[in-house]
């Protein structure tokens, strides 16, 4: 009830503020006379507004900057493309510019009209040689009031040295500053000391639990179909939550509205293929991309007739369509399908399937609405026969989580204000786990109750142009979680040492849809920067996430089969806080051909979950009788800089960071350092363009991290005829793995182009872990295979020598 | 079987990647000594043993120091007390029965008392009922899909008992050795795997399991195998669980090292601490030779 109140007297908070801006708007311009009635004849506020494209393909473009000369002021286009410039009557001069785009200059005549100025930006420089690294806008940097912030555009992606020569997103976001892996082939990623569940990644909107296939080798995105990557690390706003660590914002491409097209590889591991075309004579048009494995069929000629039909195999559908119905509204479906098998008896597969729908509509020169509703689905299972050759005897599991989500997000551009309010509804259904087990000719089922609930947010935020050297964003979000029947809720023993197995006591029944538990949560946000000159500027941020859901993993590297949990009765939210200062300078040629940054975070985290020793994951009804509530920390200093142009491009970043936990019962009640904590991480990405060699292009990343920290055994004692490590101190990560560095060099050449022909191609070689090391992925104790008695620290290095590759890409 | 998954899933992935171990110099700190039991008690005919010895540097690979002079009792619930002695003075404490009296008897909870340099260290445990072992049958394979070398493959049938969870541990003695690597040993909640007994209870002994009693090379025709099924507290299967993934550590998805848990407690809470378990179990065996009237076919 009570948080019933506090939600409906957010939604009074986001119309006052709505309706207040708009005042003090009025207020700060005195020949402003009605920022809504803009149509009237009376001397008022105008807008320019309108969609930008590109050329080449009619995508709209993220992100870029429309400057008004004669004030100073300027707009973003938001992620459909959309932008909005609110003016006093006049002439005005608008420069759009956009990196690896021909800048320019239009000049608009406002009277008594507001004015619909729709764009298309000519690419520079059309083939790859000619790739600049950079983030969207040339000033970017230092003007955007954004933090924490790393964009990464297909083009650089595809020039970075691949694992395989398999261009991905995820493996590429690791080489930015504050981003960091338990080791490679971990699925997921780690963002300033959170975990991997405290990542919210999303595909056109609709979140991917699961963004890796074969674990985390590669990962979900289609690279020929991917649009933009930006991954928000801190400064959050607030139309984003229900994650605490990062956002990773990835849109898929509109597919090419002036003429088919039709994209290919072949790699090593994934063959794609690729085809957009326009649709509805330009007004629309769609990409449809997939990608398979194909190491089962090369090898199924040579396999005998016991491996016959052994499953080895991982493949992925994108697609995405839009039809622009007419100038106010533009509707977009995007869908992703991706599933991974493996085995041979015994196997698993998993995937996610993902649909989203979304409407733009202009309402106003001023007013702008994305509703986005979306379906997400992620599955896994373990069966003992795959092959599905014995009716009689075999054992498996399946598992899902499902959401269902309507998101309305609504931009309003005022000039000095630019207003953002929405609100989300998630209905989760979760299914953790059913088991069917047939045993000599018997079948029988059993499954864990499913667990519902419904996540609600409103939010309100405002980025406003104070002076011309300040400018604020801030904004509140306010989450509502209710877990909510049919199910059942159970009551755990208190009285149990921290460490210990919780016994049930009781067992609540909640019938219908009724609310078992609720947590509501306030969430504000905010960033200012402030500009020293024209190419210097502070930002400083701080930011409150709560997340609603969890997963619990009991291995070192995170499996497709870890259990995800809703908040229950038992388990509380997880809280977020972090607080970001930097400093941004561009310099060079223009001012801008080096971008560098310094920024230092301070994260406080609330409700952590760990779990008791041996605590049972797989059909565990009782499961949170298992876990441990903690909390964490982590703070630490990114160092970025970046050359956007020249023979030579490419950034260096270098991350000093700390990453902690403490929870009763694990480590006797100290602070420990989490799995991922790195002291140390240094990565440099260098593209290399010869002047000479036109056809040739090369890159190069280095990266060198700590150690990560693992558990060693002080003492050891025999049980049987095993020899088993003890700890003494049951201490947790009590010490570090030996450091990892590593070399990556890869090479392209462009196909000769012939006139006339369509057609372009390329070669990309690769070599992964160029010098051979034996990096550590973990340092474990064994006994010796021969002498028992002999133990042994052994070293798991997941490559431990040079992988060169080719790929072949083509277009038409 | 998590884990087990996994290991399939790595070593098909093993097809296209490289992976690597190697034997490195770790330099660690050594605690002091403490108590380890390995101690069980079982319902059959014959002397029963519990080990003491000592916890010794991780890396100290000569036979762990034996903790002696102790006082080593076992008492259970229907007010019997069991001396277990050390008359070698190396660690291994010894009950001997009179005439044809056992020890173990199923439905009983035994408390293990140790008095070992002044504290007293006590653990409990019941024991639990266990299913027979109803048949070993042996089925013609070749070693591996891709060798024309071929064994026998053996297969034991139980079934569960119904009406609450049981946990077993399963031995396994090829031509009269116990077969004793860390990949042998077998657990069974309810005749599945850990988690299953809400779906397994009261059922056949799962495929996986019944197939587990096997050495890497198959048997050879004539060699005899017998089974031992042990029952085991929900506790001990937790430990020996943990002590599996600790002792076959390794890969991507290892268990993070960490201490097995203990049910021997010192008296005094804030005195030295002891390792290792002390496990009843009743035990059902069955033995086989692979010979004619033991061979099956089957599909699989």
């Amino acid at each position: 009830m009570k948080n019933d109140i506090q939600f409906w007297i957010v939604c009074t908070f986001v119309s006052l503020l709505v309706v207040s801006t708009g005042k003090a708007q009025n207020g700060q311009n005195t020949n402003t006379l009605d920022t809504y009635q803009t149509n009237s004849n009376r001397t008022a506020a105008l807008t320019v507004s309108g969609y930008i494209k590109d050329a080449a393909n009619g995508e709209g473009l993220i992100g870029v900057s429309v400057y008004v000369k004669e004030t100073g002021t300027g707009a973003v286009t938001n992620n459909y493309g959309f932008y909005g410039v609110t003016l006093q009557p006049g002439t005005y001069s608008l420069v759009i510019s956009y990196v690896g785009y021909a800048k320019q200059t239009k000049t608009v005549a406002l009277s008594d009209k507001n004015v619909r100025l729709d764009l298309e930006l000519e690419q520079e420089g059309k083939d790859l040689q000619e790739v600049i690294v950079s983030t969207k806008r040339e000033d970017d940097n230092v003007k955007n009031i954004e933090m924490s912030v790393n964009r990464i555009d297909v083009k650089t992606l595809q020039r970075i040295p691949a694992l395989l020569g398999e261009v991905d997103v995820i493996r590429s976001i690791q080489l930015l500053p504050g981003v960091s892996t338990v080791g490679e082939g971990a699925t997921g990623f780690n963002v300033r000391g959170g975990s991997i569940d405290q990542n919210l990644v999303l595909l056109d909107e609709a979140p991917v639990y699961n963004s890796s296939h074969l674990f985390g080798f590669f990962s979900v995105f289609n690279p020929d179909a991917v649009k933009d990557v930006k991954l928000i690390k801190g400064g959050i706003p607030s139309n984003y939550g229900g994650r605490i660590a990062s956002i990773l914002d990835v849109r898929l491409k509109e597919g090419n509205a002036k003429k088919p097209e039709l994209n290919g590889g072949i790699g090593l591991i994934f063959s794609r293929l690729s085809y957009e075309r326009p649709l509805f004579k330009g007004k629309g048009s769609f990409i449809v991309a997939g990608r398979r494995s194909y190491a089962d069929i090369l090898a199924q000629p040579f396999l005998n007739s016991d491996l016959k039909g052994a499953k080895f195999y991982f493949y992925d559908l994108t697609a995405k369509g839009n039809y622009r119905i007419n100038d106010k509204n533009t509707v977009f479906l995007s869908g992703y399908l991706g599933r991974d098998v493996f085995g041979s008896d015994f196997g698993f597969n998993w995937g996610n399937t993902t649909l989203s729908a979304r409407w733009n509509h202009v309402f106003s020169d001023r007013l702008f609405l994305n509703t986005t509703a979306y379906y997400s689905n992620y599955d896994y299972s373990l069966n003992t026969d795959l092959k599905g050759k014995r009716p009689n005897d075999f054992f498996k599991t399946d598992s899902r989580i499902v959401d269902y989500s309507l998101k309305p997000d609504f931009s309003l551009f005022l000039g000095k204000n630019t207003i953002t309010f929405g609100g989300q509804s998630i209905y989760h259904d979760f299914q953790p786990g059913m088991a069917t087990a047939a045993s000599g000719g018997s079948v029988r089922t059993f499954g864990l109750e499913s667990k519902y609930a419904l996540e609600n947010a409103l939010y309100v935020g405002n980025e406003q142009q104070l002076t011309p050297k300040l400018q604020l964003q801030y904004g509140l979000r306010y989450s509502l979680f209710n877990y909510v029947g049919p199910g059942e809720a159970y009551v755990f023993q208190t009285d149990v040492p921290f460490g210990q197995r919780r016994e049930v006591i009781t067992t609540l029944s909640y019938k219908g849809n009724k609310t078992i538990k609720t947590y509501g949560n306030w969430e504000p946000r905010f960033s200012a920067k402030y500009e020293l000159n024209g190419n210097t500027s502070l930002k400083l941020s701080y930011n409150r996430l709560a997340q609603y859901i969890h997963l619990i993993s009991n291995t070192s590297a995170s499996t497709p089969l870890d259990i995800w949990t809703p908040s229950t009765n038992n388990i509380a939210p997880q809280i977020g806080d972090q607080i970001a200062a930097g400093y941004f300078k561009n310099f060079g040629k223009n001012g801008q051909e080096f971008e560098a940054s310094v920024e230092v975070y301070y994260k406080w985290l609330q409700n952590q979950i760990d779990y008791i020793d041996g605590a049972s994951l797989i059909l565990n009804k009782y499961l949170e009788g298992d876990l441990l509530k903690g909390k964490g920390r982590a703070y630490g200093a990114e160092f970025f800089i970046k050359r956007n142009t020249g023979v030579v491009n490419g950034w260096i970043s270098y991350t000093l960071a700390k990453t902690e936990r403490q929870v009763a019962g694990i480590n006797n009640g100290d602070w420990y350092p989490t799995r991922f904590d790195k002291r140390h991480t240094l990565t440099s990405v260098l593209l290399f363009d010869p002047p000479n060699a036109k056809r040739w292009s090369f890159s190069a990343t280095f990266t060198l991290a700590s150690g990560t920290p693992a558990t060693f055994p002080t003492n050891r004692f025999e049980f049987g005829d095993f020899v088993v490590p003890h700890n003494y101190e049951n201490a947790r990560n009590n010490y570090r793995i030996p450091a990892y560095h590593r070399l990556d060099l890869a090479a392209t050449l462009q196909g000769r182009k012939r006139p006339g022909k369509k057609k372009e191609d390329n070669w990309v070689f690769s070599v992964y872990n160029a010098y051979a090391r034996k990096n550590p992925f973990s340092v474990y104790f064994q006994p010796n295979a021969d002498n028992p008695r002999v133990t042994e620290a052994i070293r798991y290095s997941v490559f431990a020598t040079i992988i060169p590759s080719v790929t072949y890409n083509f277009k038409f | 079987m998590k884990r087990f998954a996994f290991a399939c899933y790595v070593s098909a992935a093993t097809l296209l990647f490289s992976r690597c171990t190697t034997v490195i110099d770790a330099k660690l700190d050594t605690g002091p000594s403490e108590l380890s039991v390995d101690g069980l008690i079982t319902d059959q005919p014959g002397e029963q043993t519990i080990r003491l010895t000592q916890t010794a540097g991780y890396f100290d690979s000569s036979t762990p120091p034996a903790a002696t002079s102790a006082t080593v009792t076992v008492s259970d619930d229907a007010g019997k007390t069991y001396r277990f002695l050390d008359p070698d003075n190396d660690g291994y404490y010894v009950w001997q029965p009179t005439g044809k009296d056992t020890l173990g008897r199923v439905g009983r909870t035994y408390q293990l008392t140790i008095v070992f340099r002044g504290e007293t260290y006590r653990a409990t445990s019941k024991l639990n009922r266990v299913p027979p072992v109803d048949s070993l049958v042996f089925v013609k394979r070749k070693i591996n899909p891709i060798s024309t070398t071929e064994g026998y493959r053996a297969e034991f049938y139980s079934t569960d008992l119904a009406g609450a969870t049981d946990y077993y541990r399963v031995r396994f003695f090829r031509n009269g050795v116990l077969q004793n690597k860390a990949r042998n040993i077998i657990l069974s909640e309810d005749g599945a795997f850990e988690g299953a007994s809400q779906v397994t209870d009261g059922l056949l002994f799962i495929a996986p399991i019944r197939l587990s009693v096997n050495p890497d090379s198959l048997y050879k025709q004539n060699e005899n195998v017998k089974i031992e099924l042990h029952s085991v507290s929900a506790d001990a299967f937790r430990f020996w669980n943990l002590l599996r993934g600790q002792v076959t550590n390794g890969g991507l998805f290892a268990t993070p090292p960490a201490n097995v848990p203990t049910n021997i407690l010192n008296a005094n809470t804030s005195g030295p601490k002891a390792t290792g378990f002390f496990i009843t179990s009743a035990v059902r065996s069955l033995s086989a030779t692979v010979s004619t009237p033991n061979l099956r076919e089957r599909p699989y």
